[in-house]
């Protein structure tokens, strides 16, 4: 009996200290860690509009987050909603139900530093909600526009992949055309399914349009090479390839489906399935939003 | 030779932990599909096994004999995280690279298997040089097997282009990791027998 309540606060010893060890790491580490995400969050979607530190954004580039919730009533129904920016600076609720019609629209009295930070955002929107009314964050759509031109839409979305989800972003310009992938988490085994975030693999879907996108499938043949290099831009660059040449060859096999990767399939088909699906659904949304946008004249700010 | 060099070497070469021990085979199989992706688990895996068998060294007259598996793996999950997240502030650009690696250290049988053999007898100088020993060993032979597959699959080395496809496509399939680490096992087996005369014993895998 005495040896095992020595076993059990042996072990029960090794465990706080591991746990206060842990507890204090993270409070020293966690403030930083998340600044770090959202930089990167930023830049990501930067470089999928095609900005970086080699092409700085132009000052006129804005780029609007609307956020889609899912709303429950206190009577128990459930509709979606966007909280959306207008152009006076002021910010709206606006509530959409799930056959695709306009519902109530609520003013959200909160500048945009609070509706940046998730908590702070939940309570600004519950404030001027019913009371009893619950919330839930779904995801954030990017408007971009470059004046007064709409330059394209930053899109996440999430698959099944190999082992835990993959999540990913697409860009999209106004009609739709995939402009770029970007993989932000994944688990996908190295050298196998993490190939996906290679530029060969991922930049199969730019220039794919939503027609094309529709019966987008995955093949197991292998890739071209001179496909791959043109995929590459670093081994374009390494082949004396012209942006010219690049374009051409691009443009040839525009109607290709996906090609697998070697070891991979799994991997290829849950990201192939991934951006057909985040494209699609958010064309359908586009599409309900703006038509609500319009009946209820609104005069947001994209 | 002074027994700390002598722990060294005997990690990196006599009881190298994937050619000798025959130790923690799925990552090593499942990872070396290029030289780049052996360095950095090999990296991963030096930081949490001396961390580890230090840890375990200083406290082992405190760990009750009857819990110290559990307690071994607390001591490796909690490295695991506190490198997951520390690293990630202090160098974002490497932590993209290693952080699918890190997260699959917890389960590695060379670690816990080193905790138990040695880190747990032995004082924390001679523990933290079998650590490295190990570690170092480990990478060792990642980045051995990683090079060969890499070289007869993709035909690059380190990412650099040296054939212009690779003439044997299976060595970068898992199937190609068991022939190269099979072959190197024979290769150091036949050395040894070269040298002692005796035919050697096998260790076990996981």
């Amino acid at each position: 009996m005495k040896e095992i309540i020595k076993i059990a606060a042996s072990l029960t010893a090794v465990c706080v200290a591991a746990s206060l060890i842990l507890g204090f790491v993270y409070a020293k580490t966690d403030h930083m860690k998340r600044e770090i995400e959202e930089k990167g969050h930023q830049e990501t979607i930067q470089s999928l509009l095609g900005y970086g530190p080699e092409k700085k954004a132009p000052s006129d580039l804005k780029i609007y987050h609307v956020e889609r919730y899912v709303v429950t009533k206190p009577d128990g129904s459930v509709v979606l909603a966007y909280l959306l920016p207008l152009k006076d600076h002021r910010y709206t609720f606006a509530e959409i139900d799930l056959n695709g019609k306009p519902g109530e629209i609520y003013e959200i009295k909160a500048d945009a530093a609070v509706l940046n930070e998730k908590a702070t955002r939940d309570a600004a929107i519950l404030s001027a909600l019913p009371k009893g009314t619950k919330i839930t964050y779904a995801q954030t759509l990017y408007v971009a526009d470059l004046g007064d031109k709409r330059l394209g839409y930053v899109v996440p979305g999430s698959t099944q992949g190999f082992k835990t989800f993959i999540k990913l972003m697409v860009s999209l310009d106004p009609q739709f055309t995939v402009t770029g992938v970007a993989i932000t988490y994944s688990e996908e085994d190295p050298g196998l399914g993490d190939e996906i975030k290679k530029d060969f693999f991922k930049n199969q879907f730019t220039g794919k349009t939503l027609e094309l996108l529709k019966k987008l499938t995955v093949i197991k043949d292998p890739l071209p090479a001179e496909y791959a290099a043109a995929l590459d831009p670093e081994k374009a660059k390494k082949k004396n390839l012209t942006p010219q040449q690049v374009k051409e060859i691009k443009d040839q096999h525009l109607n290709d489906n996906i090609y697998a990767l070697t070891g991979a399939t799994i991997s290829s088909k849950a990201l192939t399935v991934g951006v057909v699906d985040t494209v699609k659904k958010f064309v359908y949304r586009l599409d309900i939003l703006n038509g609500a946008i319009k009946e209820k004249s609104l005069s947001v700010a994209f | 030779m002074n027994r700390n060099i002598q722990l060294l070497w005997n990690g990196l070469i006599p009881e190298n932990p994937i050619f000798r021990l025959a130790l923690s085979m799925c990552p090593a199989v499942a990872v070396t599909t290029s030289v780049e992706n052996g360095l950095m688990l090999g990296l991963a895996v030096i930081f949490v096994q001396v961390f580890s068998s230090c840890t375990v060294a200083i406290f082992r007259s405190y760990i009750h004999p009857r819990i110290r598996i559990p307690a071994y793996v607390i001591v490796i999950a909690l490295w695991v995280t506190v490198i997951d997240m520390i690293l990630p502030v202090i160098s974002p650009d490497v932590y993209k690279k290693v952080e699918l690696f890190v997260k699959l250290i917890v389960v590695f049988a060379i670690i816990i298997s080193r905790l138990e053999l040695f880190a747990s007898r032995e004082p924390l100088v001679p523990s933290f040089f079998d650590g490295l020993g190990m570690g170092l060993g480990f990478l060792f032979g990642l980045v051995v097997t990683g090079a060969i597959r890499e070289f007869f699959g993709t035909g690059r080395i380190f990412g650099f282009e040296i054939l212009d496809s690779g003439p044997l496509l299976i060595m970068i399939l898992p199937a190609g990791g068991f022939f190269v680490i099979g072959f190197i096992m024979a290769a150091f087996n036949w050395i040894e027998y070269k040298i002692t005369g005796k035919i050697p014993t096998s260790g076990g895998a996981h």
